[in-house]
């Protein structure tokens, strides 16, 4: 059944401009993104004595920058992809076609999620040429690639399952890709509301509550328990959201 | 206890949005085998009944069972028993016709989906444009790929919710002669605004009107049941005037107009005596030109206008 619903919604994405516009325009910031970073490393260790140019590490200058950046660049490409999801068959009343089946809501939901990654993951594969032509140049340090990747599919994870509740309360999708886009914001804007408070206290429970710190954590190759049980808890209670609220509409 | 004559038992269903009772108490219930239909103007509840029965929404209060099983959220065995169309049929444009069907059937857990999807697809008329995107399609196309929807699976109960409705005349008899021969098979709970059409397809109706059942049963005793009295044509000279004709019985002209070079005039007498032959020769005998004389059967547009107008 998951599969099936899975397989609808990847037609769907790819029988529509939709997927080849935001594919094509990911890699092509992605692009531009990386080719700056490299530039301004190699302008750096070029000007700079070469004993210390060897302190300069790429990974830090160019691989976690660009991370990122890629981390940015979800706040408008996850909800262009997940604010349709539900919304939109609402409005149409396809969503009927489910609730006329014997398919139970969890699945609905995982389906839609796994289609709206798998479409995260078509754009990161886009990416992987980025280590390749650098591999061709002879830099060959690329230990927090796999740890930043993790990072980047983690968040698009909790933003997917944030943009598919958000999808599943309204019937205008304009309006459940404005609320997608502020929660990842809100998410981000705890951190920094972390960083000004003075209180000890309040400042790690919001460092615990925002993104960023997980996402920092893991991009840098440190995966704790604490981010690994944030991630899935997060993903879990806005998977439980969704099911619920589209429970709610129909009984 | 379980009434399996009866495919569908609706017990005292009520359904209440904020502010807005949208039916109440509603009871009527389906032989297995039958076409019903459910009439009722616009807003009547008509829609509402027929999701609830479906099991798209739940009613504030009351029952619904259907082939014995209680409707409810979790029930999903009923999910394979019950075809629906709805008033809009839940189609995604961006999907091809067959893609579409495949799509239903296997939701619905189809065995043999191809042969499934190629039977619907051959009784539909739907061969020909079974590679084409849904959203391309004519109205007409559109409602019989719904209509497919329903089908693909072989619920052994279908509620159609207007299924003719906007549709050209030549589609809309086709439908129609579909869903007769349909009934072969299946029980349909069919809704629809066209009085004709209910007339000509079903064996049983119910009328629903602001929410609450006015009459329900077979289509024969409610004609019987709400018959007003003898009701007479009577067609004479474009230029005279009907004598009075109170010496048969108490009577009310419901209509009067020239058709042709006839004056016609419907006559309800409030007695059920057939008094053709004495009115014939009354009018005779008055030198009038007579040209019709014919008894009316009441239609279902009248019992139907005199339920939903006279119960306001």
């Amino acid at each position: 059944m998951i599969l099936t619903i899975w397989k609808k919604e990847m037609e769907s994405y790819f029988t529509s401009p939709l997927a080849y516009v935001l594919i094509g325009l990911f890699s092509l910031i992605t692009g531009i993104m990386f080719f700056n970073l490299l530039v301004t490393y190699t302008d750096g260790i070029q000007a700079i004595p070469q004993h210390m140019a060897q302190e300069i590490s790429f990974v830090e200058e160019v691989v976690l920058r660009l991370f990122a950046n890629i981390n940015f660049l979800f706040l408008f490409f996850i909800p262009l992809l997940t604010m349709r999801l539900f919304s939109e068959e609402k409005k149409q009343e396809t969503i009927d076609l489910y609730w006329l089946s014997p398919v139970r809501e969890w699945q609905v939901v995982l389906s839609k999620g796994l289609a709206a990654l798998s479409l995260i993951f078509a754009m990161l594969i886009m990416t992987i040429v980025f280590p390749l032509i650098v591999w061709g140049v002879g830099i060959k340090d690329f230990s927090l690639l796999g740890s930043a990747y993790l990072s980047v599919v983690l968040n698009a994870c909790c933003y997917i399952s944030m943009g598919l509740f958000f999808s599943s309360i309204s019937n205008n999708q304009i309006i459940a890709g404005l609320l997608s886009i502020l929660g990842i914001m809100f998410l981000w804007m705890i951190t920094w509301g972390g960083h000004l408070n003075s209180n000890y206290m309040i400042s790690e429970i919001f460092n615990y509550i925002g993104i960023t710190s997980h996402f920092e954590r893991i991009l840098r190759g440190l995966i704790g328990t604490q981010d690994i049980i944030y991630y899935i808890t997060f993903i879990l209670l806005f998977g439980f959201l969704s099911i619920k609220s589209l429970g709610r509409r129909n009984w | 206890m379980v009434n399996m004559d009866k495919i569908l038992v609706v017990d005292n269903v009520t359904k209440e949005y904020p502010g807005r009772l949208a039916v109440s108490k509603v009871s009527f219930a389906v032989k297995k085998g039958s076409i019903h239909g459910f009439l009722g103007p616009n807003g009547a509840g008509k829609s509402t009944t027929m999701r609830i029965i479906a099991g798209l929404m739940p009613s504030s209060s009351g029952s619904v069972s259907v082939l014995g099983e209680k409707v409810e959220p979790k029930n999903f065995k009923l999910k394979n028993l019950v075809g629906f169309l709805p008033e809009n049929p839940p189609l995604y444009p961006d999907m091809s016709v067959e893609g579409y069907l495949s799509l239903v059937a296997r939701l619905h857990n189809v065995k043999d989906i191809n042969n499934q999807v190629t039977k619907v697809l051959g009784e539909l008329s739907l061969l020909d444009v079974r590679k084409r995107l849904i959203g391309n399609l004519s109205k007409g196309f559109k409602q019989r790929v719904g209509l497919a929807q329903a089908l693909v699976y072989d619920a052994p109960f279908l509620i159609l919710d207007e299924p003719t409705n906007g549709l050209d005349p030549q589609t809309v008899v086709e439908l129609r002669d579909f869903i007769k021969r349909l009934s072969h098979e299946k029980t349909i709970l069919f809704s629809s605004h066209v009085l004709p059409e209910v007339e000509q397809l079903c064996d049983q109706i119910t009328i629903i009107h602001k929410g609450r059942i006015r009459a329900t049963g077979d289509i024969h005793q409610i004609h019987q049941k709400f018959r007003q009295g003898l009701v007479l044509r009577i067609g004479i000279g474009e230029k005279e005037i009907l004598p009075d004709l109170s010496l048969f019985g108490k009577y009310e002209i419901t209509h009067d107009e020239l058709v042709g070079h006839e004056h016609q005039y419907h006559l309800v007498f409030q007695d059920d005596r057939d008094c053709r032959a004495e009115i014939g020769k009354y009018i005779i005998s008055k030198e009038l030109n007579l040209f019709t004389l014919q008894v009316e059967s009441p239609e279902l547009e009248d019992i139907f206008l005199h339920l939903t107008e006279n119960r306001e």
